[in-house]
């Protein structure tokens, strides 16, 4: 192949995987506590000799994937009036101790195990300031404070863990809506809880569908110049074998 | 491309929400029903690039890895246990619990199961029964004497019996609690399972700490809300077209990856 079709192959794969990125955000807007992701593309420089003709180094631009940028903004609060359906306003995350160490979460989409311990969805145990958080029957209708404190009618049962970390957009996305790092986890500073409300998916669908169209015309773009490429180089050859004969 | 299979799962997903609100509607009068809401979870994760991983030999880091999503799944279809409103009917045999609680029944094969549809009869032999015949337990017979039946606020069933000043203490229904609701199963015609993550049945009497109390004459609606539940639909509606629109759009950018150099 030559340049030019390497080029627009390097185009190419990118609309591919940004149709992914916004498949996979659209796929997840009900998602609670999702947070869409953009891949990040930059300029890949090649330099080559210069061939007849030219002079000084020709550079050859492609594209390729450096990273995918998280957009961290808050999805919009649904209120459930679910009980141990918590929201967490400013950043901030769970804590869930998982068979494989702790993992976190924005999805506060909680209940009870069979054994009145708090849980997730998978029904590993959320983490208060001292381990996990079990209720009694006796505790009646459980309140929730903004500060995450966990109060029945006997008084306080626990705090809700919500933690931090420097920098929240290298948390690995481990699916089931939860996070790993290796970072140290901080408290949270200023982030409050609302009880009875849940965070929704950050997806935008009408950004996401733009986005596609976009990408779509883009590839479109690509595919003519690639096709055109390959005409004019067949156009060459043609003649070339006409002057020949 | 995974866009396709990724928009596929997110059409699923869709899909199983607008059946859990079509039988929410479909139950919107049913007595002690609860609301279900479907509950969503990303799948994994493909890394190509692990965040932090080191982008030069000077220790710069990468600021976030490439990790390419799989898609969406249904995590869980839960309930939401908040009360329904209490509906008068002036029955005497429909009993509401106001608070927590689930009346107990006997199944034919000796097995109890659980409910919070209080619409009770009796039986031919007088006992207080489910609409399908079903015993409540403990086991309570009304004498075919009584002229009128009292059911208080704790459970107690007293009849008044011609010939009897006082009303006479019949039984007395009591009501179980489970560490996590949202794990009984439901078995269809109002009744619910214990199941290993509901745990077991804690039985009290109806106004002790904890328990709800009994309410004769009145009904439990079921606590469907139609106006989220239509608003939830319109919305379910709307993100499973837009799933739609990007199995189109790959499969129009995979018709021009077919076409090239046709030109």
């Amino acid at each position: 192949m030559d340049t030019t079709q390497l080029v627009c192959l390097s185009q190419e794969l990118a609309a591919y995987q940004s149709m992914d990125a916004i498949a996979n955000n659209l796929a997840n807007v009900s998602t609670p506590g999702f947070k869409g992701e953009t891949p990040k593309f930059q300029e890949y420089l090649d330099q080559e000799q210069p061939s007849e003709g030219q002079t000084g180094t020709q550079s050859v631009s492609f594209v390729q994937q450096t990273g995918m940028i998280r957009d961290m903004s808050e999805g919009h609060i649904d209120i459930t009036n679910a009980p141990y359906d918590v929201a967490i306003n400013g950043p901030g995350y769970f804590v869930v101790q998982t068979a494989n160490g702790p993992r976190y979460t924005r999805d506060g989409h909680f209940s009870l195990d069979s054994q009145n311990r708090i849980v997730d969805e998978a029904g590993d145990p959320v983490q208060g300031s001292g381990g996990d958080i079990t209720i009694q029957l006796t505790d009646g209708d459980i309140h929730i404070a903004a500060d995450g404190t966990v109060s029945g009618v006997n008084g306080q049962i626990g705090q809700l863990n919500i933690v931090d970390f420097a920098n929240d957009r290298a948390l690995v996305k481990e699916g089931g809506n939860l996070y790993s790092t290796t970072q140290t986890a901080n408290t949270a500073a200023s982030a409050t809880v609302q009880q009875g409300a849940i965070e929704n998916s950050n997806i935008q669908p009408v950004v996401e569908i733009s986005k596609m169209i976009e990408v779509m015309r883009s590839y479109q773009a690509v595919i003519n110049l690639s096709t055109s490429q390959a005409n004019s180089e067949q156009q060459t050859l043609d003649k070339l074998a006409t002057v020949q004969s | 491309m995974r866009a396709l299979s990724i928009a596929a799962t997110g059409m699923a997903a869709q899909q199983t929400n607008v059946e859990v609100i079509a039988n929410n509607l479909a139950n919107m009068n049913t007595t002690g029903y609860k609301t279900q809401v479907a509950e969503f979870q990303d799948l994994l994760y493909q890394n190509v690039q692990q965040p932090g991983a080191q982008s030069s030999d000077s220790n710069t880091l990468l600021p976030s890895g490439i990790q390419l999503g799989s898609g969406v799944q249904t995590a869980a279809v839960a309930r939401v246990m908040t009360q329904g409103a209490l509906g008068q009917t002036s029955n005497p045999y429909d009993v509401a619990v106001q608070g927590e609680g689930y009346f107990r029944i006997t199944l034919p094969d000796g097995t109890f199961a659980f409910t919070r549809a209080g619409n009770f009869a009796l039986s031919p032999t007088g006992q207080i029964v489910t609409q399908q015949g079903y015993p409540v337990a403990p086991g309570i017979t009304v004498p075919p004497t009584a002229t009128s039946v009292q059911i208080n606020a704790q459970g107690q069933v007293l009849a008044t019996i011609p010939g009897q000043t006082a009303p006479q203490l019949q039984g007395q229904l009591e009501l179980d609690r489970f560490p996590n609701e949202g794990g009984l199963s439901a078995q269809g015609g109002n009744l619910f399972i214990e199941t290993a993550s509901s745990g077991a049945p804690q039985a009290g009497v109806p106004g002790s700490t904890g328990y709800g109390t009994i309410q004769q004459g009145y009904l439990e609606s079921s606590n469907v809300d139609p106006v989220s539940a239509i608003t939830s639909l319109i919305t379910a509606q709307r993100a499973y077209e837009m799933n739609s629109k990007v199995i189109t759009a790959a499969n129009d950018m995979l018709q021009e990856t077919d076409n090239m150099g046709q030109g």
